[in-house]
């Protein structure tokens, strides 16, 4: 029993590492490739007047593409699993499969987006596809490899009755969902708008007129990689291993405590921990940064 | 402020369009029910073809529905479609061989109701809200009944739930290993789901052409065509496999070669390590 | 954001009641239609309905402000709010459905509880991005106070936005959004396998365990389906953007419950009828 509970830990640790890299990766992929929702200010530049040589890769959200790519390579290992392929090697098949889909929905967003901004005089560079898409796709490849592995940890290891593409899409939206939504703001306003003021949102006024130009040199997406892999990627990959470390946690060590209500007080008290955390976090801002519009010397 | 969804006239009216899909899809599918007649499997690659054919019908619904404006992505309208297709092809597989056509049926009148749902207890008041839900759910179902027929060879409920696996010379019923017990269903959801929208969703723009944006969804709808026929590896023979993947491959070839045709046609320009050429007044 | 904008919802939560009343109509019909074919059915069937409204209603909370957010223009997620819902309540999903042998209730609130973790930790994320990563306070566009700390918004509005982060109130409705999301979606599953587990067997003449995989992933896809529908139409009913339980939109949400009511009733009227409808054929 104690020596379950201890292999149990074990996979857990695994499993939240995993998802941490697979948050890291996926963000930082979605930022190469431009994804989601910033990807609108990318779309909206050539029509402010403002060509620019970004990718603008257009595959639904990130939660929904996610949730393909990672169900696509857990359903792909699964047949290689069903047909006594060695599991190592299945999960690298499915997710190097996937990955190749990735790599084609990517060449035709950035291709469909462009042709059809051809009124507002925005080329299609086609070193962008040459250069980019090699850096997106094994960013991927590790995103979706990393799900697929923690998937199949938690059918086979753990015993989650849900069959492994039912997790890979489960985890793959859960995954976009997460990595949009602490990766996006960051390269979304940062990023893109490094030259508007800094502690401040973007005024709508000045939307489109995104930054075009490097240190030196003309901006592309992989100088977005490497901006938003700093912060927006490890970031989004703590919130996604959090998820699932948490979540693997409360449910192996408390489960079986007061016939499962242990685990729903472990998962309410880290909730209210988080609460609390936030509060600080908002109070800090608050008091650290001041209010905007007010005279006093209340910011220093 | 962001850019809007604007939608441009002309090409193939959506009712032709639609009543080609449906018509082809059905008998795309129906097609796989030679594998029963023969006693092979491969004519099984016909379903995924049916398949392909109401993705590019479901585009020109998705097309249709967007200029509209939702309020939301475009993708919201797969998901949509998508999660009340399953809902409406699984009953269907009880039909045998009635099936493709109850899917088609089902499909249409879940999603009127969806629709009515959406249009008029939700007040969006959209004009084609409810035939459009209608035609998405049905495509739903359809594009989801082709790519399991493609998988298995069949498209009744029981094949898809068991296969008889022989252990030590007696036959026993295998539940996890089969479409539905393992799950794989989750794959081909999205497979399809992400293959209906993507065609307008990455064509969109003032200068989208309706050639092009069909021809991308059938390149993305024989990509997933090809990716049912690597899943068909564990349920139908070798042989019959290898057709499936040739011509999934073949057909997504041709249409993605095409596509990057078309791309080259309708774009500003078509550069190579090219600085950016800043547009007038700036 | 449309070309041909015209057709926007009306701003107000106005329920139109011919409509409401035709679709619970149309409801109770096919909730009638389980009780004649699959009387033991007709429980599962009103529990799926609680749990497709449970997640049109959380979708409401959820704090989602789109591609603006993304900017820093707007507050909330920077994300789609159909698929932001359907993360968190997927999450859940997967809590619940690994405890569906505790009982309904333990595994139900188990899934409530994972979508609100999975929530509480990206609503997180997403203010020490804003703060530590941005140097940008919270804000709310919608409303002066916060209901919930007092604390005024206007003058932490950066110039020329609608706000920006996620608000003390806007992070409880993530939480509770998850929480409604994880449970409701939890709840349509174990409702769908129970009835599974008792049709199933009979249909392909096995024992219990031997159909469980076809059980669980039959009850698991529709309980996926079943949210991206409640999910999507719960989007449409706000336009794609909310801060959160002070949101004006929110007031809309008594048409939504209308429809998820149908909806679900239908869905799961299907989901039911697969089991049931035998023509061995």
């Amino acid at each position: 029993m104690v020596e379950n509970i201890v292999f149990g830990i074990g996979i857990t640790a695994l499993a939240g590492a995993l998802a941490a890299v697979a948050g890291a990766a996926e963000d930082t992929e979605s930022d190469i490739g431009s994804q989601g929702d910033p990807n609108s200010q990318v779309q909206l530049a050539p029509q402010m007047g403002f060509i620019h040589r970004i990718f603008n890769k257009a595959v639904a959200g990130e939660p929904p593409a996610y949730g393909l790519w990672c169900a696509l390579g857990a359903g792909l290992a699964w047949i290689f699993l069903i047909k006594d392929i060695n599991p190592i090697l299945a999960l690298i098949l499915g997710a190097t499969i996937a990955t190749f889909v990735q790599g084609v929905y990517a060449t035709s967003g950035y291709l469909g987006r462009t042709a059809s901004l051809a009124k507002f005089g925005q080329p299609v560079y086609i070193d962008i596809l040459k250069s980019m898409l090699s850096v997106t796709m094994a960013h991927a490849f590790v995103a979706i490899f990393t799900t697929v592995a923690m998937c199949y940890l938690m059918n086979a290891v753990l015993g989650h009755p849900f069959p492994l593409p039912i997790l890979g899409l489960i985890w793959g939206i859960a995954l976009g969902a997460a990595g949009s939504a602490t990766g996006n703001p960051f390269y979304g306003k940062e990023r893109q708008y490094q030259n508007q003021k800094f502690g401040a949102g973007v005024p709508i006024s000045a939307s489109g007129n995104i930054v075009r130009y490097a240190e030196a040199g003309q901006r592309n997406s992989l100088d977005n990689g490497w901006f938003s892999a700093k912060l927006g990627g490890p970031a989004s990959g703590i919130c996604f291993g959090l998820i699932v470390f948490l979540e693997l946690w409360r449910t192996i060590l408390f489960e079986h405590i007061a016939a499962g209500w242990g685990a729903i007080i472990v998962g309410l008290a880290v909730i209210l921990v988080f609460v609390v955390i936030d509060r600080w976090v908002e109070v800090y801002a608050r008091k650290n940064y001041g209010p905007y519009t007010v005279a006093e010397e209340a910011s220093s | 402020m962001t850019a809007q969804i604007t939608v441009t006239e002309g090409g193939i009216p959506h009712n032709t369009l639609m009543i080609y899909g449906l018509i082809s899809s059905l008998v795309g599918i129906y097609l796989t029910y030679l594998n029963t007649v023969t006693g092979t499997q491969l004519f099984s690659f016909f379903g995924g073809l049916g398949a392909v054919a109401a993705l590019i019908w479901g585009s020109s619904t998705i097309k249709r529905l967007c200029s509209y404006g939702i309020g939301t992505g475009v993708p919201s309208a797969g998901m949509l479609a998508f999660g009340s297709g399953v809902i409406a092809m699984l009953l269907a597989t009880k039909f045998g061989i009635a099936s493709p056509i109850v899917a088609l049926v089902l499909g249409l009148v879940i999603g009127a109701i969806l629709g009515y749902i959406a249009n008029n207890i939700l007040a969006m008041k959209i004009p084609v809200m409810i035939q459009s839900i209608a035609e998405l759910a049905a495509v739903g179902a359809l594009v989801m009944i082709g790519f399991t027929a493609m998988t298995t060879g069949s498209f009744t409920f029981s094949p898809l739930s068991v296969i008889p696996v022989t252990v030590l010379g007696a036959t026993v019923n295998s539940f996890g290993t089969s479409l539905i017990g393992g799950g794989l269903l989750a794959a081909i959801f999205m497979l399809g789901s992400i293959a209906l929208q993507h065609g307008f969703n990455a064509c969109l723009g003032p200068s989208e052409k309706q050639d092009r944006t069909l021809m991308l969804t059938a390149e993305v709808g024989f990509l997933s065509m090809l990716m049912v026929a690597i899943f068909s590896f564990a349920f139908i023979g070798v042989g019959a496999m290898i057709v499936s993947v040739l011509i999934s491959a073949i057909g997504w070839y041709y249409t993605y070669a095409q596509y990057i045709t078309l791309s080259k046609r309708d774009a500003a320009a078509w550069l190579d390590s090219k600085p950016i050429v800043e547009a007038e007044g700036h | 954001m449309s070309a041909l904008g015209a057709a926007k919802p009306a701003a107000g939560g106005a329920i139109d009641p011919v409509s409401s009343v035709v679709g619970l109509v149309l409801a109770v019909i096919f909730i009638g239609i389980v009780f004649v074919l699959a009387p033991a059915a007709l429980f599962p069937l009103l529990g799926i309905i609680l749990g497709g409204v449970l997640i049109g209603f959380g979708v409401h909370f959820v704090p989602v402000g789109g591609a603006p957010a993304a900017m820093g223009q707007a507050p909330g997620i920077a994300t789609g709010v159909a698929m932001l819902a359907a993360g968190a309540g997927l999450a859940g999903l997967f809590g619940g459905a690994w405890a569906a042998e505790l009982g309904v209730v333990v595994a139900t609130v188990t899934g409530a509880i994972g979508g609100g973790l999975m929530m509480a930790v990206t609503c997180l994320m997403v203010n020490v991005i804003y703060v530590f990563g941005m140097g940008i306070p919270a804000a709310s566009g919608k409303v002066t106070k916060d209901p919930l700390t007092g604390d005024t918004q206007a003058e932490y509005k950066s110039q020329g936005t609608e706000g920006h982060g996620l608000p003390f109130i806007s992070f409880v409705g993530g939480v509770v959004g998850g929480l409604f999301g994880g449970g409701g979606g939890t709840l349509i599953y174990l409702m769908l396998l129970q009835v599974y587990e008792q049709y199933l067997p009979v249909i392909f003449n096995a024992k219990v365990e031997e159909i469980m995989p076809v059980a669980v992933s039959l009850a698991g896809i529709f309980a996926i389906g079943l949210f991206l529908v409640n999910a999507v139409l719960a989007a449409y009913n706000i336009t794609g953007t909310i801060e959160g339980p002070h949101d004006p939109k929110f007031k809309r949400f008594p048409r939504a419950i209308v429809a998820s009511l149908v909806a679900s009733a239908l869905c799961g009227l299907v989901a039911i009828l697969i089991v049931v409808v035998n023509l061995n054929i």
